[in-house]
């Protein structure tokens, strides 16, 4: 059963939803679980993922893997496999990840399940669970064949550290494909203000809707969001009105997050919000009508106005934490 | 008194005729090209397919692609929706003996129907209308169906390409060279996004627009070629959901009435079918005619308000809905037909050239079946030493379908969805005259108004609709859920309706759309208001078109993901 997972850097950090599919990868029962750095100046993080049960970590550090393109990392994951006979390649859910993962799957001839939130071992064998029919059923998903390929939902697991101590650390010489060199990175962009985590790393969630009332209410949000260090998520209607970019939308057309804390100031809850934040493990709802079917699926509802409660609720976070 | 049709939609057709722009070299060449996979269009292919193994010669003229088939939804079926309870004729004539009824995706056949006029309270069962009796018929998901038509079509050689808009119609010299598919990729504003991807040009040797109702090329192409029938279109707005339910249906049931109001004030013609889809699936839906003039007509809550009653809602307890769809109907009948069924390389077929029987609840058999000619025509002119480029080539089609069943039967009805017009009462012993004499008594034609004619009246019909329990009931939202619609919301608008309208107008808007696509915006002084939309909760229904406003193709792959339906 033996695991590759593949560790995304974001500057000079691991990133915490790859770490936690490499932590979920070492309780599956496999002692060598092997984790793979690529980058440029890399090498100085892999020891870190020791801690979170890796085995053994290949580096592969090379200028030629600077720019987060695919097919380069492609190469160097499908020589992996070839050579050490990995029979399962995990990944965490991420723009660069989905590529690498979809097109190790067309290398390797592999199938690739996607979309997994959680995987089990059963006899033996791997067995996905995969969300369905807007994530109203969870479905079993298999492999056919090795290399079994498998993408999971961003936030499906926590980044929790074990008892491993130092890995083992193996350079890894690249050898490119031709092909693999024929995209260069022109420009990279990132999105202005990004002062708090991403929506998908963050573990808290504030959203704002509708019943914030005005573009200018969002502040709300973002200050109980920087209070407890989270990031700041939108509903459709707020992004379709031009309150908030849609790089923030949460929902079936959006973002799906699964923090730990999701909080939503005068949010209705119609499912089209609710498939992208139900897997959140506390939902905290604060909307002036009673009636709102966001209470059905909240863990604590508060009605009240949010243009009232939330400026004390900032406060006292500010407060505690402060002391 | 207010109408929609005094805030006409920004729309030109013009803009949507165009000569082929892509160089030579890069067009995609096809041989005959069939916009829509539906049953009209899947037909067409099925049936060139039939010709052409039958005829390698002209096979091998027709290039490396001899038929091709655009479809703008995700997957062929995706948009289909209908009641559907289908006269297996058109089948019959399109497979002959290649295969049987019995191989196709039915829910089998017609066990005993009834018709009931419906009050709040009670349901009092008539005689079925002659015209609606439905003995050998075959219940279907027409979407289902549509699924399988379409790997029939593929094993007969047809190239479907689905989540692809037949945007702009390539015409050239007066003839119609093919489409232009729409981009793919812009965000909001109309601005390339990283992901874009334009259209190109389709070009074929004869073009079949199988649109269904209120097809964008159709609409188009009967402005450009001038090709309207002597009544203008109308139409009607049909909303259904698919149940699971714990105990089966037996019988198809019909309803009139209630909700609906009789009056000719009102002018709410429409009724409710409910079908079973063998033994743990019903579905039950409520269709309206779009001259309706009440602001606050919604469809989808009548069709709330229709299940609470205590009849019906015995038949969905214990169940559960899986699906919830929405689509328009043309109901304009034998009048509204356009004047001619083809122009210079181009063929109009099923519902988007209006080929609906509005009394017998049925248009699939017409569509498959002018599908069927249009291929046979098309073949026809694509024989050596003819070609379809010129005028007249095509005509064969027009005397086809004059010659065919579907001619003959509309025009036996073809003033009864008028009498309508009169109310309830005074529409039903019109038809039953209509259908005594086969449509001789009273003589006609009678006058149509387009449905964006009608003047707006208010009332307080909005209270009757049942707040939605999430069980029984619906809101709109919830709704379009169960539509699989999940469209990509920064992508440009493709509603074309005025934004600044009277209160009346805008109201008129939201309650109709079934999808909650329109919202009353802020006043705008002089009880004007703004409009705001959501595009990216159309379900493409075609309402819109109808009053007032324009539905133009969105993105390839947008809108709902019908399955059962």
């Amino acid at each position: 059963m033996s695991i590759l997972v593949f560790l995304e850097h974001h500057g000079d950090e691991l990133q915490k939803g790859a770490l936690g599919v490499l932590a979920k990868a070492a309780s599956l029962g496999d002692a060598d679980v092997a984790a793979v750095v690529l980058g440029s100046g890399v090498k100085p993080l892999a020891s870190e993922a020791g801690r979170f049960g890796a085995a053994k970590v290949f580096v592969a550090d090379d200028a030629a893997l600077e720019a987060p393109l695919p097919q380069p990392r492609v190469d160097v994951l499908a020589k992996l496999v070839r050579d050490h006979g990995f029979e399962s390649v995990f990944f965490a859910n991420s723009v660069l990840a989905a590529d690498v993962a979809a097109g190790l799957s067309a290398r390797l001839d592999a199938g690739l399940n996607w979309d997994l939130t959680d995987v089990v071992a059963q006899d033996g064998k791997l067995v996905g669970k995969r969300p369905a029919l807007q994530d109203s059923v969870y479905v079993d998903v298999g492999w056919k064949g090795t290399a079994r390929l498998a993408l999971f939902r961003s936030g499906s697991f926590d980044a929790t550290t074990t008892q491993g101590g130092e890995p083992q650390v193996e350079d890894v010489a690249i050898e490119l494909e031709e092909f693999s060199q024929a995209a260069k990175m022109v420009e990279q962009a990132h999105e202005a203000d990004e002062s708090g985590p991403s929506i998908e790393d963050a573990d808290v969630v504030v959203a704002g809707g509708r019943g914030l009332g005005s573009p200018e209410a969002f502040s709300l949000a973002e200050d109980l969001a920087r209070a407890l260090g989270g990031a700041v998520g939108a509903t459709r209607a707020v992004v379709d009105a031009g309150w908030y970019p849609y790089s923030q939308q949460v929902g079936q057309t959006g973002k799906v997050v699964s923090p730990k804390l999701y909080v939503a100031l005068g949010i209705s809850g119609a499912i089209q919000h609710k498939v992208g934040m139900q897997s959140s493990n506390v939902i905290v709802a604060i909307n002036k009508d009673p009636n709102a079917p966001i209470f059905e699926f909240s863990d604590l509802g508060v009605v009240g106005d949010v243009h009232t409660i939330v400026p004390k609720l900032t406060e006292l976070v500010k407060q505690r934490r402060g002391s | 008194m207010t109408k929609p049709a005094d805030y006409p939609s920004p729309f030109l057709p013009s803009e949507f005729v165009a000569p082929p722009t892509d160089p030579a070299d890069e067009r995609i060449e096809v041989g005959v090209l069939i916009v829509g996979a539906g049953p009209a269009g899947l037909a067409c292919a099925i049936r060139l397919g039939q010709l052409l193994a039958d005829s390698p010669e002209t096979m091998e003229r027709l290039g490396d692609v001899p038929v091709a088939v655009v479809e703008k939804g995700k997957q062929p079926g995706s948009h289909l929706l209908s009641g559907a309870v289908v006269n297996p004729r058109g089948l019959r004539r399109l497979f002959g003996d290649r295969r049987r009824i019995e191989e196709m995706p039915f829910y089998g056949p017609v066990h005993g129907e009834s018709v009931y006029f419906m009050t709040r309270r009670a349901a009092m069962p008539i005689p079925a209308p002659p015209t609606m009796r439905n003995e050998g018929n075959h219940i279907a998901s027409l979407s289902r169906l549509g699924r399988w038509l379409a790997e029939e079509a593929e094993e007969g050689g047809a190239m479907i390409l689905p989540e692809t808009s037949a945007e702009k119609l390539l015409v050239a010299d007066g003839r119609v060279r093919g489409i232009r598919t729409g981009d793919k990729g812009r965000g909001r504003e109309g601005e390339p996004l990283g992901n874009y991807e334009p259209g190109s040009d389709l070009v074929a040797r004869v073009t079949v627009l199988a649109e269904g109702t209120q097809g964008h090329l159709t609409g188009v192409a009967l402005q450009h070629f001038g090709l309207q029938g002597e009544n203008p279109q109308v139409w009607a707005l049909g909303v259904k959901e698919v149940w699971k339910v714990e105990k089966p249906l037996r019988s198809i049931v019909h309803t009139m009435g209630w909700p609906l109001r009789p009056s000719p004030r009102y002018r709410e013609f429409g009724g409710s079918f409910i079908y079973p889809m063998g033994d743990d699936m019903l579905t039950i839906g409520m269709v309206v005619g779009l001259d309706y003039r009440d602001a606050a007509l919604s469809v989808h809550d009548v069709l709330q308000e229709f299940k609470t009653h205590p009849r019906i809602r015995k038949m969905l307890e214990g169940g559960e809905r899986v699906q919830w769809g929405a689509k328009t109907i043309p109901e304009g009948g034998f009048y509204s037909l356009p004047r001619k069924l083809n122009a210079p390389g181009l063929l109009l077929c099923g519902d988007g050239a209006g080929m609906v029987n509005v009394p017998a609840l049925k248009g699939i058999h017409y569509a498959l079946e002018s599908g069927r000619l249009a291929a046979e025509a098309a073949f026809g002119a694509l024989q050596r030493g003819t070609t379809p480029a010129t005028p007249g080539a095509l005509d064969a089609y027009d005397d086809a379908v004059r010659e065919s069943y579907i001619w003959k039967d509309l025009y036996e009805v073809r003033n009864m969805r008028q009498a309508f017009g009169r109310g309830f009462y005074l529409g039903g012993a019109l038809a039953s005259a209509m259908t005594v004499t086969k449509g001789r008594f009273p003589p006609g034609p009678f006058r149509t108004e387009p449905d964006a004619e009608q003047e707006i009246i208010a009332t307080d019909r909005a209270a009757s609709y049942p707040a939605p329990d999430g069980k029984l009931t619906f809101d709109k939202l919830s709704s379009v859920f169960l539509s699989g619609n999940k469209t990509r919301d920064d992508q440009p608008n493709h509603i074309r309706v005025q934004t600044k309208v009277p209160r009346e107008v805008a109201e008129l808007w939201t309650h109709m759309c079934p999808a909650q696509v329109y919202e009353v915006g802020a006043e705008d002084g002089d009880g004007t208001v703004i409009v705001r939309l959501a595009p990216s909760n159309c379900v493409q229904c075609g309402a819109i078109t109808a009053k007032g406003g324009r539905l133009t193709p969105p993105e390839g792959g947008s809108g709902p993901e019908y399955t059962l339906t």
